[in-house]
């Protein structure tokens, strides 16, 4: 398991944690979530023992890093894919990374088979493509065999054969009952993959719960309406208890009425619909929502996404 | 698809003794050393600076044997001439030195190295103690080889050190010595710094420009300075005739040592302070 208790990380001028506490529990995947630059690889660092925490702790199994001893046993990590030294083959990459923990050197072949780099091993560094790096850096992270990984964002660079791979691998990691991080800016994408989701904006956290919890909360359904009445149909709607939270040209959204009710409504009102369809927002939209307000880089002043 | 299961497993971390900890991280650091090609190059690229600029000026001497001025001829050191390369060599090995740090920020690879062993001061140790120990080993071949084949270009003017006599040994370790010196100080230039370009300037700042700076001072500032400046230090382990403005081998070694100890204290200061 992994906590984290009010984890700070400021610089001189900006704070990029602020009091984050959350827990990752072992036998599934949480996905750590947040907008560009929102401060998960800094929280990530901080778990590692990389970069010290202005205040709080983290720890992993209740011990913190730093008092690990050959703590790639315990915890595997990807930060960055491009971590690597370009004239070094991938395989003394992994072999200089067992020796360090004495993993046996058997090992070495496991991971590289298991990601299916074994036939490019003695290639140098500089001479993989990112997506070979990715995977490289996710045999790392497997070497000591350990209870928990941390991936930073381990999809980057995988075209989509990879990125089925790495959901496939993450969803058995955590079958096997592992303690699973990973990061992403990709909502969709953690909707597929994670069962838990950490949700962190400028720092601090925004929500935190099952990936269908977070679906449920965030994501409001709106039933569109379009008819010639539009207007009077705002009035009648709103006197029975809907919002309407979108009216433009004859057409409606609808929120806090289900379709079936505001078709009887308007049906008993003599109004003739052209259309009535439930809307769901989708993931991607609930999580723009969410992190509107806790964004660091912004494009013009509304970010809309074309659904 | 294979799952993470796959044999063999890793035993699971009991507590290993810091003795363990401390041979795997010389392991996985010699691992390093030798699995980059050009670190074998730049090391070969210092041996023949030894042998090679220590053959040639000796050669050079003896060729002008009759035509040398008083001066010359009193104050030659038959090893001021065979290890003249050292002065090459300090350079190769030092900058080699800084990139065993600096390599691993420029290319993110101490964020693992530092995630697999987060005793911090250990994996200094465990980098110094193995760029060391190559060092120690290809410069004594190289001095005692350097030594050798100049004494005998020595010999017909009945100029050569043999290796029996007083001191002499001693000057021939002393400059193998040298050279593991200035390499630890690049070290340690290189985890303070962390950037190759900033900790190579310094470097030579301090071997080459400082140097010549201190001459230009009055007398007698310029060789009261200059016997304590790293580079004459090192020159003094490998001297045999005593020079005025040279300290004695065993001083040379001392003043030495501390300028490396000195830059591997902060090393390792900044290195367990800061973010990785």
């Amino acid at each position: 398991m992994i906590e984290a208790h009010n984890l700070t990380k400021r610089y001189a001028k900006t704070v990029a944690v602020d009091d984050l506490s959350f827990q990752v529990q072992s036998g599934q995947v949480t996905g750590f979530l947040g907008p560009n630059g929102s401060g998960k690889s800094t929280t990530m660092r901080m778990i590692m023992g990389l970069d010290r925490p202005t205040s709080g702790t983290a720890t992993i199994n209740g011990q913190r890093y730093a008092n690990l001893r050959f703590p790639l046993r315990v915890v595997g990590a990807s930060l960055d894919a491009g971590a690597l030294h370009p004239a070094r083959s991938a395989r003394d990459h992994l072999e200089w990374i067992a020796d360090s923990n004495t993993i046996p050197r058997a090992r070495v072949d496991a991971v590289l088979a298991q990601v299916g780099l074994t036939e490019v091993s003695h290639r140098r560094a500089d001479e993989l493509s990112l997506g070979m790096a990715q995977r490289l850096g996710i045999a790392a992270a497997l070497l000591g065999d350990p209870e928990v990984l941390i991936f930073d964002e381990p999809i980057n660079g995988l075209d989509p054969e990879g990125i089925l791979w790495v959901r496939h691998l993450l969803r058995s990691l955590a079958r096997e009952g592992r303690t699973i991080l990973v990061s992403s800016h990709l909502m969709t994408e953690m909707a597929l993959t994670a069962d838990h989701l950490v949700v962190i904006g400028r720092g601090k956290l925004l929500a935190t719960g099952s990936v269908a919890e977070f679906i449920e909360r965030t994501s409001g359904h709106h039933v569109h309406v379009v008819s010639p009445d539009a207007s009077a149909l705002v009035s009648l709607l709103e006197q029975k208890g809907a919002t309407v939270i979108h009216a433009d040209d004859g057409a409606l959204d609808v929120t806090g009425m289900d379709a079936e009710n505001v078709g009887i409504i308007t049906a008993s009102a003599g109004f003739t619909l052209y259309e009535l369809t439930t809307t769901q927002a989708s993931l991607e939209d609930a999580f723009l929502e969410l992190t509107r307000d806790h964004t660091e880089f912004r494009v013009g002043n509304d970010v809309k996404v074309p659904s | 698809m294979t799952t993470a299961t796959a044999h063999p497993t890793v035993a699971a971390a009991t507590t290993p003794a810091w003795r363990r900890v401390f041979y795997a991280t010389l392991e996985s650091e010699w691992r390093k050393l030798r699995s980059v090609k050009s670190t074998m190059w730049t090391v070969a690229f210092g041996v023949v600076s030894t042998v090679g600029f220590g053959v040639l000026l000796t050669a050079l001497e003896v060729s002008r044997w009759d035509h040398r001025s008083v001066l010359e001829v009193t104050g030659f050191d038959p090893m001021l001439y065979s290890f003249a390369g050292l002065n090459v060599a300090q350079l190769v090995f030092g900058v080699l030195g800084v990139l065993v740090m600096t390599s691993e920020y420029s290319s993110g690879t101490i964020r693992i190295t530092l995630a697999a062993t987060p005793q911090r001061r250990l994996v200094l140790l465990a980098k110094v103690t193995t760029f060391s120990a190559l060092i120690a080993v290809v410069s004594l071949l190289s001095c005692f080889v350097t030594f050798f084949i100049c004494q005998a270009i020595l010999a017909p003017k009945g100029a050569g050190l043999s290796i029996g006599q007083t001191g002499v040994a001693l000057a021939v370790v002393g400059g193998a010595v040298h050279l593991v010196l200035v390499g630890m100080i690049a070290v340690g230039l290189g985890a303070a710094m962390r950037r190759t370009a900033g900790a190579v300037a310094v470097l030579f700042t301090v071997l080459l420009i400082v140097p010549g700076l201190v001459s230009l001072l009055p007398s007698p500032w310029n060789n009261d300075i200059t016997r304590y400046l790293p580079n004459s230090a090192g020159a003094a382990m490998s001297a045999v005739v005593r020079f005025p403005n040279l300290l004695s081998p065993w001083a040379g070694f001392g003043v030495l040592a501390l300028y490396a100890l000195a830059t591997l204290a902060v090393a390792s200061l900044v290195l367990v302070r800061s973010d990785a």
